[in-house]
């Protein structure tokens, strides 16, 4: 990464899109990584099967709040299915950055987990 | 006393001469664990190429010199600690030492261990385990300034059989007096176990004037390679210890019907030992002992106050470590309005290593700083003036360009 992607990367850290929490949802689900200390809780409204709402909340590094937030944007209008098809390559591509390292994988894949665990639960036939 | 010069010690380190993205290593995660001198690294080949044999058993010349070899390092490390050969006991590393003290320990239901907010999850978590074998665990507090509350271990407790602290935090840096807890200890009738982990690399250990029960260290650590590490159990604590793992070299005789157990340090030493990692830790303790423990603490000590001091004055930055009266090299801040990870992240990229994240000490972080983790820096004797300068800029420019504004 160089320091001018970091820089922007910076600028969305300090202000995400889809940052707080949904007054009116349908899922919601935690996540937490004990090596780094980051917790996000995501909040989720459906309609029809397919994600109409989401936003998140908590704390993380860098490359854990710009992903989470830019994965919350990509799957609005996602199926359950889609969004389980997600991974690692998908947040690459959001984030601008290809070469995420073993020590940041974690990460970077944080809030597309939770949000993954947070469809996982409940039932299945609403989606 | 000797003056340490680490220009002439750095030349026994060949990873410190590597070159991270393009800049010089500076190292500074040493309490995760330290680099290793070619006397170590050398040590291990030796072995290989002159010596190796599975000791203690076969009577051929190498497993005879093997065994001279794990024996010889056993009495170096039991003088550099002041304790007898017969009370070291070589394990894979301080965890697991404990693990052993805490299955091996007479415990019963109703007893009660205390352990404190301020250890490594490797003594929080053997101890917290007992609750369900009936034992109640006591987990002592820290104030403020990352203390102790010595209050805790000079109560008399009746029901209190073992008390386990450190030496040293790896999160605050703050060294304990365990000499005056183990005092308290022994006039309540406990027995007090020492996580030396991140102290035994420091400074000078004498388990006789401590007065400790048990104490574990990590050779990793101290210029050994991974994989060994050492418990040391005093002599008259030792009978009221069982076996922990069975197998192997660890008994004098069995009958199908009765098993009689070899006497302490081989009764815990069950199966063919990391005998390449004994011998190269007494490679390690030579090397320090060389140097001095005092030598090395003395040069430590200006290299941390120089580090605190320049620290201090950077605006933008907070500092959870160095706040107790007495303190070893570890420098615990973060940077505002950045995450340590990201902290850590922008000094590598200038070749500075040093370690972020929970430490492994989890609930006193969430607990007791009520933070997500910190950036930590690390420094051991090889380490310059000029690389804690090097350090410093690149933390200040850190907090210049990305710190909260
Ligand atoms: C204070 C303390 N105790 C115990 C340990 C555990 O050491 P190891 O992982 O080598 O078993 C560490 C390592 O970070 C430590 O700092």
């Amino acid at each position: 990464m160089d320091d001018d992607r970091f820089y922007q990367l910076m600028e969305i850290y300090r202000n995400p899109e889809h940052q707080g929490e949904l007054e009116d949802f349908d899922r919601s689900s935690e996540g937490y990584s004990s090596s780094c200390g980051d917790r996000f809780k995501v909040f989720i409204k459906l309609e029809k099967g397919r994600i109409k709402n989401i936003s998140f909340r908590g704390d993380g590094c860098v490359v854990s709040t710009v992903s989470i937030s830019k994965v919350c944007g990509y799957v609005i209008g996602k199926t359950a299915q889609e969004v389980e098809k997600m991974d690692i390559e998908d947040i690459k591509d959001l984030i601008g950055i290809q070469n995420i390292s073993v020590s940041r994988v974690k990460c970077a894949t944080i809030g597309l987990e939770t949000i993954k665990q947070a469809l996982l639960v409940g039932h299945q036939a609403d989606l | 006393m000797k003056i340490l010069d680490p220009r002439i010690v750095r030349e026994d380190f060949p990873i410190l001469h590597r070159k991270i993205n393009g800049h010089k290593l500076v190292y500074l995660d040493n309490a995760a664990t330290s680099q290793k001198p070619k006397q170590v690294i050398d040590s291990i080949k030796y072995f290989y190429e002159n010596i190796n044999a599975n000791p203690l058993r076969s009577v051929h010349t190498l497993a005879e010199k093997a065994t001279e070899v794990y024996m010889d390092s056993r009495k170096k490390i039991a003088e550099f600690l002041n304790a007898e050969q017969d009370e070291i006991v070589f394990v894979r590393n301080a965890t697991e030492a404990i693990n052993l003290v805490s299955f091996s320990f007479p415990f019963k239901p109703g007893d009660r261990v205390a352990t404190s907010y301020i250890e490594h999850h490797s003594n929080l978590l053997p101890w917290l385990e007992l609750k369900a074998a009936g034992i109640k665990v006591d987990v002592v507090g820290v104030d403020g300034n990352s203390e102790l509350d010595m209050a805790y271990y000079s109560k008399p407790r009746k029901d209190l059989r073992l008390v386990a602290v450190s030496q040293e935090s790896n999160v605050t840096g703050t060294i304990n007096n365990v000499k005056e807890i183990a005092k308290d200890v022994h006039k309540n009738g406990s027995y007090i176990l020492i996580d030396a982990a991140q102290s035994a690399p420091h400074m000078e250990i004498d388990v006789k004037d401590i007065d400790a029960d048990f104490l574990v260290m990590s050779g990793h650590k101290m210029l050994a390679p991974f994989g060994i590490g050492v418990l040391y159990i005093k002599n008259s604590v030792q009978p009221i210890m069982k076996p922990y793992l069975r197998g192997g070299e660890m008994i004098k005789s069995v009958k199908l019907d009765k098993i009689t157990y070899e006497s302490p340090p081989q009764m815990f030493e069950a199966g063919t030992q990391n005998i390449s990692g004994a011998y190269a830790y007494g490679v390690a303790v030579d090397y320090l002992k060389r140097i001095g423990m005092r030598t090395i603490q003395n040069y430590e000590k200006g290299i941390t106050r120089y580090l605190y001091n320049e620290a201090r004055k950077i605006e933008g930055i907070k500092i959870y470590s160095g706040k107790s009266r007495q303190y070893g090299s570890i420098f615990s801040f973060n940077v505002d309005g950045l995450h340590s990870h990201d902290v850590a992240y922008f000094l590598n990229k200038k070749g500075i290593a040093i370690r972020s994240g929970f430490h492994c000490a989890q609930p006193f972080i969430e607990d007791k700083l009520h933070i997500e983790g910190t950036a930590r820096a690390s420094t051991y004797f090889y380490n310059t003036k000029e690389e804690i300068d090097i350090f410093l800029s690149e933390l200040k420019s850190i907090v210049r360009k990305y710190g909260r504004r």
